[in-house]
């Protein structure tokens, strides 16, 4: 049987998965009431249950302890029994479809905030700073060691008396247990550092007072990393020691294991794999950790496609495999591969726009399936047949909007076609994935041109829709995604003009799309700082020109996202790109051959130039809303969508209005980046959301 | 003239036909021994022939009227004509009777001869173009040489040449219908025929009153321990007696050849064809005389269909499928038979192909080791592993991990039994299985499984030819099924209930009798409806065609219970031309997909465009086997459901179950994207 090893059930302490894929732990960021989990929090994973999923383990850094603060990340919180009837419907509405569900409990040490909330003092084993949350701690004190192992224990209880089927100890990311293991940050010479033995002692002490308290049919496991990749830090050989020891207890049931420490920026990008990353990079940790325990070892980590999962599983690697963000891409991946739809299933693509905004203390999105996490709100990842009438509708643009808005209207029965200028689908998503390590975020465009040729959605690429072709279709809806054109105009003196022979400056679409040619002396302007400017700057460098990438903004690619722009940066240091910031392109000038760029200091007015042979602009977008105002008066609804109806994803009002004879009017929406420049998900969710009523 | 003449012809007509039918017999003779009640068989015969085969006969009713007229005139003419023109008892009753015989018969002819002037390729054409001709001759002639006996004609009719063109006539007609009874022409039917319904070797498959229980389609098992003869049939002669009379029987009427999907896919088998070469490797010669549609052969060098093959010899102990050079047969044609019984059901002569087939690949495969395609994989799969597709046999409950079923070996007994099939290891029947679960739970039935105790049923094994592996694993299966209590076996998968139902009773240990009570899925979830025990939501999908199994079918006669479902469900089935009785083989059984012998076209396909016909926007199945060849189809039009999925998705679940249910055990599926 195909995918055989991902469908053997396996035994974990007295539980049975039914197969081998796990969701693993991380923030959802939306447990919001107090720490107690919401309905949202629940549907969100009843939907992986339903999908397939084996095992959830839920809720990243849950805390144990008031002085863990649970607010900054709404971090599901177990320091009260107040959270125990809220696990029993989490509980519920997971076995309801046969999955297992499990939570990570922890302390984090100093690896949080204190400037909020309780203002606590943070504790650490040695009162060490933690530079990527730049936190200050105090030294843990005996008295609070006690404490927190006695909190762990009540932790557990509760998530058992809530019918969970098992807690998972983070060890991992820098908790307060790995605090203890490293001597990189545990300094301490009494009982609680120094030798091997006394550095796991908080952690044995955890494990023995959670266990004592939860008993033998109530699964405790451990995450822990794989080697923290720090010259101070505790090495793979290490970790290996530290499982054997803890796994020589008998106590511990499963071992969960991250490759890479997290507790810099450049580290952390390693935990959660963005698409710069080749698969399954850190697979060979965990399956060193494997080879020294005696029970099932978990590894997530860039396990995005059913192949991939079976051949690691099959290799023996490792017993479950993680893939958490291939399911909030598509929390029916397992369904869809027991319905033999492996090719429909919607791949996650490492954008990594999910951790990215969990670790900003945003709400879990995905980039490419605004259904997640929205389960609550009626958002479908089914789209259903409608049961009113057949409708006639075009879509003109074919980037992640118009994709997203030709699909649903699709899966509702719906005759669609969809207009593209451009000979390919896919908008900016086409653009950036020309950037060095950038093409997986192409995927995104692969799947929904395999949805649309499966709906048999009538795909017009290449062709430019204008009033008349649109009229000559008798819509009875037309939506409207397309798009924008880099906004280059908005200061005059940088020179730009249409003709690409006259103007002085060219835009990142430009150098990204191939449309202009790598100069070899470049300076990029970047007043945006999110993905365009260092992809630009890191493609020109890639063909070999020399880059400076400015900015009048904090730092260039500030605005990436916390494991992304580490890679971002890896790549352009190594290619000698000079990153300079405060500094806004006051104006271009052609001198002789060559370009000047006068730039300005932000904060002081001084201005200084940069001879160079291209200067490439970043400003991003301005909406492209000609067809929309050709379009507005004559639709029925005059373009206007609802908002109160479209904040609370119900249905927008007009569709329900009577219609006349075919042709006589059309109802006319606008996504995404037409309406103002945003990004990705938002053309995505105004697509669905919309169109999900057609 | 005719006086003296007339006995002469009649009675050497007559002693020829004895020593024809003497030696004919001794041809059967050269097949093995089977027990048959010749007595009883012979007594049983006229019913067999009035009821059971007529049945057969009359869904064709111009042929059936033609044949009664035809052959009832000719037996009564026959009998008479010995009386008035044999014996010289010119009765005017008898002669008057005579009379009212032929002509009949000769209406009868008329009708023949017309079928006979444009015949569709079914029909074989040679000798048996002739046999109208011959009919209208031998009735026309008795009738005239009756009325002139009678002094009904104006002559002394007695010019010479006229007589002696009657006496022609006569002599043409005797010679076809008494000569060639029982020499070899066209007639030889009537003969071979009659003995083959009274000695048939499954007298169990007649109506009751005619011997039977009305059904008979387990295949019979194979003594391995006779080391006194070959295992399965190599020779014509390795048949028994009684189906080289059934070969010989023939009409060659076509019907099988129309309903076989092999031939229609364009794969090597004609059944019709192949019953002729037994007939003819049983008396020995070649096939140049055949003159039906040949075995369709692309890309194997042979000819298209309607004209000859490359000319066969055979004789009676001589090989039927040869090592190297050609035979009587090529193997793939023995291959290409999907066991869908099409042909035997459609067979008025009642002759059983299957278990010629079946015969034969006993041989290849026990003999000679040669299963062709993945068969040999497969059943050293079923050697190893108890299961065709080689998986751990510990896996096959993998499917329903999450799903706490309970186990026979924890409680022992249980209402119901549910057999898994080795579908427990596809993962497409694992959603079958699923939704049956989940419909048995819904109904509160109370049921268990055995896990891994089960073993495959044996199905894939017996037909692939490999009786041992069958016995085998009927033994084991027989053996873990005794341990435990339980009234009834349901199972979602037609071979399984075929297999366990109407093939394991040959091997219950000694002093166990009876059969196991198998139920098919939709029999079972039938009787929940109609007992109240299930309540569905009304269909909201679009139109539905049902797709008959043939081993629900044709092989256990169940059509209604799959359609009493979809009935219940709301659903108005859009039936196939080809449904019931009738239906087309998916193109899944008998180990077809696995031997895998080439065609111009795939069952499947052919199957799916009758789907298509109807329009129906989905295909409701009860069998794996047809769910997986149908949903192989490429751009299929109509979506492949089986009905426990139907079901399941119908279901309202009474709240009151609710409650109890809560946490313990999945209330619904995945989400089926």
């Amino acid at each position: 049987m195909a995918f055989d090893a991902i469908f053997q059930p396996v035994q974990i302490g007295k539980l049975t998965i039914r197969n081998r894929v796990v969701s693993t732990a991380h923030a959802e960021v939306h447990a919001t009431d107090g720490g107690m989990t919401t309905e949202r929090y629940v549907r969100y994973y009843e939907e992986k249950a339903k999908g397939g999923c084996g095992l959830c383990i839920c809720g990243g850094s849950s805390v144990v302890s008031i002085d863990s603060p649970q607010a900054w990340w709404s971090s599901v919180n177990l320091t009260t029994d107040r959270i125990i009837p809220h696990f029993q419907n989490l509980a519920d509405a997971v076995h309801r479809h046969g999955g297992k569900i499990m939570i990570q409990i922890t302390h984090m040490g100093r690896r949080s905030r204190w400037d909020g909330f309780d203002w606590p003092a943070l504790v650490s084993p040695s009162g060490i700073r933690e530079p990527v949350h730049r936190s200050t701690c105090k030294t843990i004190e005996e008295e609070e060691i006690w404490r927190i192992v006695g909190d762990f224990a009540q932790a557990a209880r509760r998530a058992k008396e809530g019918g969970l089927d098992g807690v998972e100890l983070s060890a991992v990311h820098q908790h307060l247990i790995d605090q203890f293991w490293s001597p990189r940050v545990n300094k301490r010479s009494d009982q609680w550092g120094g030798s091997f033995e006394n550095r796991m002692r908080f952690g044995l002490e955890v494990l023995k007072a959670v266990r004592a308290e939860v008993g033998d049919d109530f699964v405790v496991g451990m995450r822990i990393c794989g080697d923290e990749f720090h010259p101070d830090g505790l090495t793979h050989e290490d970790m290996k020691r530290i499982a054997a020891y803890y796994d020589a207890t008998g106590q511990v049931d499963f071992f969960g294991v991250v490759g890479s420490g997290c507790d810099t920026h450049n580290s952390l990008a390693n935990v959660i794999p963005n698409m710069s990353y080749p698969p399954e990079p850190f697979l060979h940790l965990a399956a060193g950790i494997r080879e020294v325990v005696g029970v099932p070892v978990i590894h997530a980590q860039n396990i995005k496609d059913p192949n991939q999962a079976q051949r690691i599983l099959e290799g023996g690697y490792v017993d479950l495999v993680g893939m958490t963000r291939a399911h909030i891409a598509d929390p029916h991946l397992i369904a869809k591969i027991k319905m033999g739809q492996v090719d429909r299933i919607k791949q996650c693509v490492g954008a990594n726009y999910c951790i990215d905004r969990q670790y900003q203390g945003l709400d879990v999105l995905c980039i490419q399936n605004a259904a997640t996490s929205r389960e609550y709100m009626g958002l479908p990842h089914i789209i259903e047949k409608t049961e009113g009438p057949k409708r006639r509708v075009v879509v003109v643009g074919g980037g992640p909007g118009g994709m997203e808005a030709a699909k649903v209207a699709a899966e509702r029965g719906h005759e669609v076609t969809l207009f593209e200028a451009a000979d390919s689908l896919g908008g900016q998503i086409t653009i950036a994935s020309k950037a060095p390590q950038r093409d997986q975020i192409a995927g995104i465009t692969r799947w929904y041109q395999l949805e649309l040729a499966r709906l048999k959605v009538d795909l017009r690429l290449g062709t430019r829709a204008d009033e008349a072709t649109i009229q000559d279709l008798r819509p009875d809806i037309v939506v409207l995604a397309t798009g924008g054109q880099p906004f280059m105009t908005q200061n005059p003196a940088w020179g730009y003009s249409e003709n690409a022979e006259e103007s002085l400056v060219v835009s990142a679409w430009d150098i990204l799309s191939g449309k202009a040619a790598p100069g070899r002396n470049v300076l990029v302007f970047d007043a945006i700082c999110e993905f365009s400017g260092v992809s630009a700057a890191d493609y020109l460098a890639d063909k070999g020109a020399r880059v400076e990438i400015v900015t009048d903004d904090i730092k260039p690619g500030a605005a990436v996202g916390g494991t992304t722009f580490p890679t971002y940066y890896r790549s352009l240091y190594e290619k000698e790109v000079i990153m300079t910031s405060d500094l806004m392109l006051h104006k271009v000038y052609r001198e002789g051959e060559s370009l000047v760029a006068v730039l300005e200091n932000e904060y002081t007015g001084v201005q200084e130039e940069r001879v160079v042979d291209q200067v490439v602009v970043e400003n991003g977008v301005r909406p492209d809303e000609s067809l929309y105002y050709a379009l507005k008066a004559q639709s029925r609804n005059g373009g206007q969508v609802d908002l109160e109806a479209l904040y609370a994803a119900r249905p927008q009002p007009c569709l329900a209005e009577e219609r006349g004879e075919a042709g006589d009017g059309f109802l006319l929406f606008r996504l995404g980046d037409c309406v103002a420049p945003r990004n990705t998900h938002a053309a995505i969710y105004d697509a669905l959301r919309i169109c999900k009523d057609f | 003239m005719p006086e003296t003449l007339l006995p002469i012809l009649i009675f050497s007509a007559l002693a020829l036909a004895v020593i024809g039918a003497w030696r004919r017999i001794r041809l059967w003779r050269q097949g093995r021994p089977a027990e048959v009640d010749l007595l009883q068989g012979l007594a049983a015969m006229p019913r067999r022939y009035l009821v059971d085969l007529h049945h057969v006969v009359a869904r064709d009713r111009a042929m059936s009227h033609t044949h009664v007229a035809t052959a009832g005139g000719f037996v009564a003419a026959a009998v008479l004509m010995i009386l008035v023109h044999g014996l010289g008892w010119t009765n005017p009753l008898l002669g008057g009777g005579l009379l009212v015989a032929s002509a009949t018969m000769f209406v009868g002819s008329l009708f023949v001869a017309k079928r006979r002037c444009d015949p569709p390729a079914r029909l074989s054409r040679g000798p048996w173009m002739r046999l109208p001709k011959s009919l209208m001759a031998f009735s026309g002639g008795v009738f005239l040489i009756t009325l002139s006996t009678l002094g009904l004609l104006p002559v002394e009719a007695g010019h010479w040449l006229a007589a002696l063109v009657l006496a022609g006539l006569v002599t043409w007609g005797l010679g076809e219908l008494f000569l060639g009874m029982t020499w070899g022409g066209p007639m030889k039917h009537a003969f071979a025929g009659a003995l083959h319904l009274a000695f048939h070797r499954r007298p169990e498959r007649f109506s009751a009153k005619g011997g039977g229980t009305g059904r008979s389609t387990g295949l019979k098992a194979l003594d391995l321990d006779d080391t006194a003869v070959p295992l399965g049939v190599e020779t014509p002669g390795d048949f028994t007696w009684n189906q080289l009379l059934g070969f010989d029987a023939c009409v060659q009427c076509g019907r099988c050849e129309v309903a076989c999907p092999a031939f229609a896919a364009g794969q090597p088998l004609n059944p019709k064809k192949l019953i002729q070469d037994m007939v003819v490797g049983m008396a020995g010669g070649s096939d140049a005389n055949y003159a039906g549609s040949a075995y369709p052969s692309p890309g194997l060098g042979g000819k298209p269909v309607g004209e000859h093959s490359l000319e066969r010899y055979g004789s009676p102990h001589g090989p039927i499928v040869a090592r190297e050079g050609t035979a009587l047969v090529d193997a793939g044609t023995l291959w290409s038979c999907t066991t869908c019984r099409a042909c035997v059901e459609e067979c008025p002569m009642m002759i059983e192909h299957v278990d010629a087939i079946v015969d034969m690949r006993r041989f290849l495969t026990l003999e000679r080791g040669n299963t062709p395609g993945k068969g040999a994989e497969v059943l050293d799969n079923l050697i190893a592993t108890d299961n065709p597709g080689g998986f751990d046999p510990g896996s096959r409950l993998h499917w329903a991990a999450d799903l706490d079923l309970p186990l026979m070996a924890d409680v022992q007994q249980a209402e119901v039994l549910l057999w898994l099939g080795d579908g427990a290891f596809d993962m497409r029947n694992q959603r079958t299985l699923r939704a049956l679960v989940k419909i048995l739970r819904a109904a509160g039935v109370d049921f268990a499984v055995l896990g891994t105790e089960e073993r495959d049923s044996g199905d894939v094994a017996r037909r692939l030819g490999d009786e041992a592996t069958f016995q085998s694993l009927a033994r084991r299966n027989i053996a873990t099924l005794s341990k435990y209590r339980f009234q009834r076996i349901v199972t979602c998968d037609p071979h399984s209930f075929h297999v366990l139902g109407n093939e394991y009773g040959d091997f219950y240990p000694q002093g166990r009798d009876g059969r196991y009570d198998v139920a098919h899925h939709s029999t079972f979830i039938s009787e929940l409806h109609e007992g109240g025990r299930l309540t569905f939501r009304p269909w909201k999908g679009g139109s539905v065609t049902y797709h008959d199994p043939c081993y629900l079918g044709r092989y256990n006669g169940e059509y209604e219970a799959p359609r009493k479902v979809l009935a219940a469900l709301g659903i108005q089935v859009a039936e196939m031309a080809r449904s019931g009785f009738r239906s087309r083989c998916c193109g899944g059984g008998g180990g077809a997909p696995i031997t895998d012998i080439p065609g111009k076209q795939r069952i499947p396909d052919m199957r799916m465009n009758d789907v298509k016909e109807t329009g129906a926007e989905l295909v409701a199945v009860g069998c794996p086997q047809c769910t997986a060849m149908l949903e192989g189809v490429v751009d299929a039009g109509a979506e492949v459901r089986d009905i426990a999925e139907l079901v399941a998705e119908a279901l309202v679940e009474h709240s009151t179950t609710q409650g109890t249910v809560r946490a313990s055990r999945p209330a619904t599926e995945e989400a089926i994207p």
